[in-house]
């Protein structure tokens, strides 16, 4: 239950982010980051991001 | 950044000459990919991997799916849960059954869907079964107040939430040393493991969830366990940062206090559990629907209790295999693609 997925933030709207994973776009609520941008990568769990992912490690 | 490369690692675990190393792997998703990656049959004999009780689905115990059974078939609430628990057997029916039966069982991926659900349809009751450790708390956490701050008044949640630091210590003689489980210490950091060695001389690393990770904390534990003292590490610093995520903790403190709770297969362990605070009760599905107390009985032959427990591997079982597949399973283990008995049911039988 606790798998995450790696993603790349693509979007932000009013706490939530539009994640780009392998191709798959998603939205989901990124309320649990704070000064996310666009271009972060982010490990994603049950709909929300848990945490920032350092870029050259992310994938 | 891992410490050894893929190849050093083999080497350094196949290399291992020393006494019997007893690791256990916490976390259900660490359990699933080790078998995934074939990591067993790398390791020589005098390495013994356990899976522990980290699999939510595998540890709630089974008056959770009675309550459950109950709020979809007496009070025909709409449950929303995550796929992993729908057919996990309850005293005489899992949700599975009921759904098919014409209860309203839906799958969510998130939370936060079984709120949006609610909005959609006001005409339904809508409960969202919350099972987790702190990696999905905070995340049905949000979800209650999301439902709050909107003024959603047909969702609640029904709790079965459960916390890591407490297992440890009933576990702590289990092993030799633990893999911790990596999204877990994402979230609450790195402090707890650290508590674990310097006050109860417990030895761990955080792990992640590639092969690659997988294999550099072996070989961590192979190295470290060497030096003959207690040990922490965090094999995974890429995700999982000291500090974890401080956000993540405030909402789960927020919304939820500690609460005893009743593991399958450990009993209860005091403090281990969250329950909704006083000030979100009217979210908590218990005692919106007034349930009664509702005690599960598990199936006498299922040994999924000494599974969690390391005390016994699921091919020791007798039904494992027979009675119990992952199409008819008796127990959450076999249930649970993160359990024991499925990993060991559909990756090989040792």
């Amino acid at each position: 239950m606790c798998v995450g997925l790696a993603a790349k933030v693509v979007g932000l709207k009013d706490g939530m982010a539009l994640v780009d994973a392998s191709g798959a776009k998603r939205e989901i609520s990124a309320e649990l980051i704070d000064d996310l941008e666009p271009g972060d990568y982010v490990m994603v769990h049950a709909g929300i991001a848990i945490a920032k992912i350092d870029e050259e490690e992310a994938v | 950044m891992s410490t050894y490369s893929i190849e050093e690692a083999r080497e350094i675990i196949q290399g291992y000459k020393g006494p019997k190393i007893r690791i256990m792997e916490v976390c259900g998703t660490h359990t699933h990919e080790i078998f995934k990656h074939g990591i067993r049959s790398l390791l020589p004999e005098n390495i013994e991997l356990i899976s522990g009780p980290g699999c939510p689905v595998c540890v709630t115990q089974v008056g959770f799916i009675d309550e459950a059974v109950m709020l979809a078939t007496d009070y025909h609430v709409q449950v929303c849960t995550f796929g992993d628990l729908i057919r996990v057997p309850g005293t005489e029916k899992s949700l599975a059954d009921i759904r098919r039966e014409g209860a309203d069982v839906k799958m969510v991926y998130s939370p936060l869907d079984a709120v949006a659900l609610a909005v959609q349809h006001p005409e339904k009751e809508v409960v969202f079964l919350a099972v987790g450790f702190e990696t999905t708390t905070p995340v049905a956490c949000l979800a209650v107040k999301h439902a709050m701050a909107q003024g959603v008044k047909n969702f609640s949640v029904l709790t079965a939430n459960k916390t890591m630091p407490n297992a440890y210590q009933a576990l702590k003689t289990s092993a030799d040393a633990f893999l911790f489980p990596g999204h877990v210490n994402t979230i609450t950091g790195e402090s707890v493991c650290r508590d674990l060695m310097e006050k109860d001389g417990v030895s761990g690393v955080i792990a992640g969830f590639t092969a690659e990770e997988l294999l550099d904390a072996l070989a961590t534990i192979v190295v470290r366990i060497q030096e003959g003292k207690p040990f922490f590490e965090n094999c995974y610093t890429r995700v999982a940062k000291p500090e974890g995520n401080p956000k993540a903790m405030a909402v789960i403190d927020e919304v939820m206090e500690p609460c005893d709770t009743q593991w399958r297969g450990l009993g209860i362990i005091p403090g281990s559990g969250l329950k909704l605070r006083e000030k979100y009760a009217a979210y908590d599905a218990r005692r919106k629907f007034n349930l009664p107390k509702i005690e599960g009985k598990p199936n006498p032959a299922c040994r999924c209790g000494e599974v969690l427990q390391g005390k016994c591997k699921p091919s020791d079982c007798k039904v494992f295999g027979k009675g119990c597949t992952p199409q008819h399973p008796i127990g959450a283990c076999m249930v649970s693609n993160e359990g024991a008995c499925s990993a060991y049911f559909q990756y090989g039988r040792n």
